[in-house]
């Protein structure tokens, strides 16, 4: 991931140099005699077809390193936006959710500024305060993992909203497998995750 | 605890098919189906219409419904209706024994300057006397504060018959979840001024009363990770914030003499209790309650003692500790192996009673255990549908809880001696209620005695 963004950013700097370069590169012209008026034509005509297709070999590569940049991003903020659930009364995690932190930690690692918000949630059994304290007690867990797979614990802050913000507001085992949550939120360094 | 332990090994070993994890139809062990025995019968009473002349006539029609209405809302007594002979003629005993009335209330309105007076007389029929009579300052019908100058005479009689606090003269504050929003409501006893105090897009949860009634506080959460828990003043709608810790400050609970708040902070993966001086504004203290991670505390009636929700077995269970913090002894049933999830406890204003709720037979129910007696069965004191979040009236007798029911979803008010149930509010997600002190007292609007 490090290299594709190094690869991105020696684009990126091609352009600029390019754009602020002045005249741009020709062919160099070859020197043979004699030298009539439609020959020249055809060389320069030939000569500008061979540059119009380097540019646009040029522009390609850079639309595909901007969309793989762009793709990446995309899929590291998905990553990061992935829910992890939880069974009943329980804040420990899954093993079924460790892939997905796991996934998570790789991205926070390649983007080092990026903090998130944890918000843990309940499903609407139980009592509404006990809820309060569990959600809280999920998304700490989640942290936890985060910390003892090396991220610095100032990077996450931690809260819950226990059952009152539920994804799916019905009252059956599919629902309350849903509610039961932890969701994630990006609250500092979401532009370097940005192409 | 050594002894229900020792106790439960035994049961398991004994009888390893009674204590079938997750089975609906028996009673959780340490529980028993039943009210709370109150030795005595009640006793007849009747309320006589209240007099008055002219314009007074609508305020003493009022005044008599609600008065007859709080007695048997009380459930201290067996209401008899008056019959039409014995409306606004002289008082004689004779018939009104001859009907097995023990206690007669009658009254007067007149005019006082630009309200009234009530003067409200209790007999006692049985030895032909009359108990006691006051006269109150009573605000015109339009003013919120006539119904519960009338409260305050019902809760009188309670009192002077029974030599029990009433509760007429009270109020109950939840929350109602409306689409995300969250309102924090209040509204008398018997159901009537429901009304607003605020609305918020925070999350609103755990309102309770300050001892003298002014004042509500109630835990704020926003979705933005601001976490408090703020005051308001209800008479000038002035709010402050009480504590504001790093983490979920939750679940707050005013001392009896209104000197402190309890409440609990989940930080980390911890979640404990501390107490705040309210009056100082100062001197956040951590109580020591043993391990596990605790909330929900709620004082004893004479603020010695602290109830508490903890799941150091694992599970959510309900404590009892010193209000200063110390050893902890555990009042919820609790056998090893079954699953048990107690919460919400509520200590009851006039005795050793500690409500809560509590799985059984598949649903949340009411129960109550006593403080004192942590080794007695534990009373379940609903059985039908769903009850959660229990709160003690100030007569220390009644619970208002969230309940399900064929009649609908909302606040119920059960009286744990009779089982009598009756609506209070219904419709809504209406949540966590908290029963006010008395807020008015007789003596507060007597007029010079005449």
């Amino acid at each position: 991931m490090m290299q594709q963004r190094w690869a991105v950013v020696a684009v990126l700097g091609a352009v600029l140099l390019g754009a602020c370069g002045g005249e741009p590169e020709e062919p160099t012209p070859v020197v043979t005699a004699p030298d009539t008026a439609a020959e020249r034509r055809a060389r320069e005509a030939a000569a500008a077809e061979a540059a119009r297709r380097a540019e646009a070999e040029r522009m390609e590569r850079e639309r595909a390193a901007r969309d793989r940049a762009m793709e990446e991003a995309r899929r590291a903020r998905e990553t990061i936006a992935q829910r992890v659930h939880f069974d009943f009364d329980q804040s420990a995690i899954r093993p079924s959710a460790e892939e997905t932190l796991r996934r998570q930690v790789g991205v926070l690692r390649a983007h080092p500024n990026v903090r998130l918000r944890i918000t843990g949630h309940a499903d609407e059994r139980g009592s509404t305060e006990y809820n309060l304290a569990l959600g809280q007690r999920r998304a700490q867990a989640v942290k936890d993992f985060y910390t003892t797979s090396g991220l610095a614990a100032s990077r996450f802050e931690v809260n819950s909203l226990g059952e009152e913000r539920p994804l799916v507001r019905e009252s059956n085992e599919a629902a309350w497998a849903q509610n039961r949550r932890a969701e994630f939120t990006i609250i500092a360094g979401e532009s370097t995750l940005n192409p | 605890m050594k002894r229900t332990l020792w106790l439960a090994a035994l049961l398991a070993l004994a009888a390893p098919a009674a204590a079938q994890v997750g089975d609906t139809t028996q009673l959780p062990t340490g529980v028993r189906l039943g009210l709370i025995y109150t030795p005595g019968m009640a006793q007849r009473l009747a309320v006589r219409p209240v007099e008055a002349a002219g314009a007074g006539a609508v305020v003493a029609t009022q005044a008599t419904e609600i008065l007859a209405r709080d007695l048997d809302f009380s459930d201290r007594f067996d209401m008899v209706s008056t019959p039409a002979g014995l409306v606004a003629v002289p008082i004689t005993y004779g018939p009104w024994n001859d009907l097995g009335v023990a206690y007669l209330v009658s009254g007067e309105v007149t005019p006082e300057g630009d309200e009234w007076a009530l003067r409200v007389v209790l007999h006692d029929v049985t030895y032909a006397n009359v108990m006691e009579q006051w006269t109150y300052r009573l605000p015109s019908p339009a003013d919120p504060a006539f119904r519960m100058a009338v409260h305050a005479a019902a809760d009188a009689i309670v009192e002077r018959v029974t030599g029990q606090p009433g509760m007429a003269a009270s109020t109950i504050a939840f929350i109602r979840r409306t689409n995300g929003r969250y309102e924090l409501m209040l509204v008398d006893y018997d159901g009537e001024n429901l009304r607003r105090v605020s609305v918020s897009d925070d999350i609103l949860l755990s309102p309770a009363w300050s001892a003298d009634g002014q004042r509500v506080a109630y835990s704020v959460v926003s979705d933005e990770g601001n976490f408090q828990i703020q005051e308001r003043l209800l008479e000038t709608g002035d709010v402050r914030v009480l504590v504001n810790r790093p983490g979920l400050n939750i679940t707050p609970s005013y001392s009896p003499s209104g000197d402190a708040v309890a409440f609990a902070i989940a930080a980390g993966s911890g979640t404990d209790i501390y107490s705040y001086d309210v009056r100082r504004h100062c001197c956040l203290t951590r109580l020591e309650g043993g391990h596990g991670r605790q909330l929900s505390p709620t004082y004893s009636g004479d603020g010695r003692r602290i109830a508490f929700n903890s799941d150091r077995l694992g599970q959510p269970h309900i404590y009892v500790m010193p209000a200063g913090g110390g050893e902890s002894a555990l009042i919820s049933p609790f056998v090893y192996g079954e699953p048990g999830y107690y919460t919400s406890p509520d200590w009851s204003p006039t005795g050793s009673l500690v409500a809560f709720h509590g799985r059984s037979r598949g649903n949340f129910q009411i129960m109550v255990a006593d403080a004192d007696d942590p080794d007695a069965l534990v009373r379940q004191v609903t059985a039908d549908g769903v009850s959660e979040d229990p709160s003690w009236a100030p007569d220390g007798r009644h619970i208002v809880f969230v309940g399900r029911r064929g009649s609908g979803r909302g606040l119920y008010v059960i009286d744990s001696s009779s089982g009598r149930l009756r609506p209070v509010v219904l419709g809504g997600d209406l949540v966590v209620p908290d029963w006010s002190p008395t807020l008015v007292r007789a003596s507060d609007l007597a007029l010079d005695s005449r």
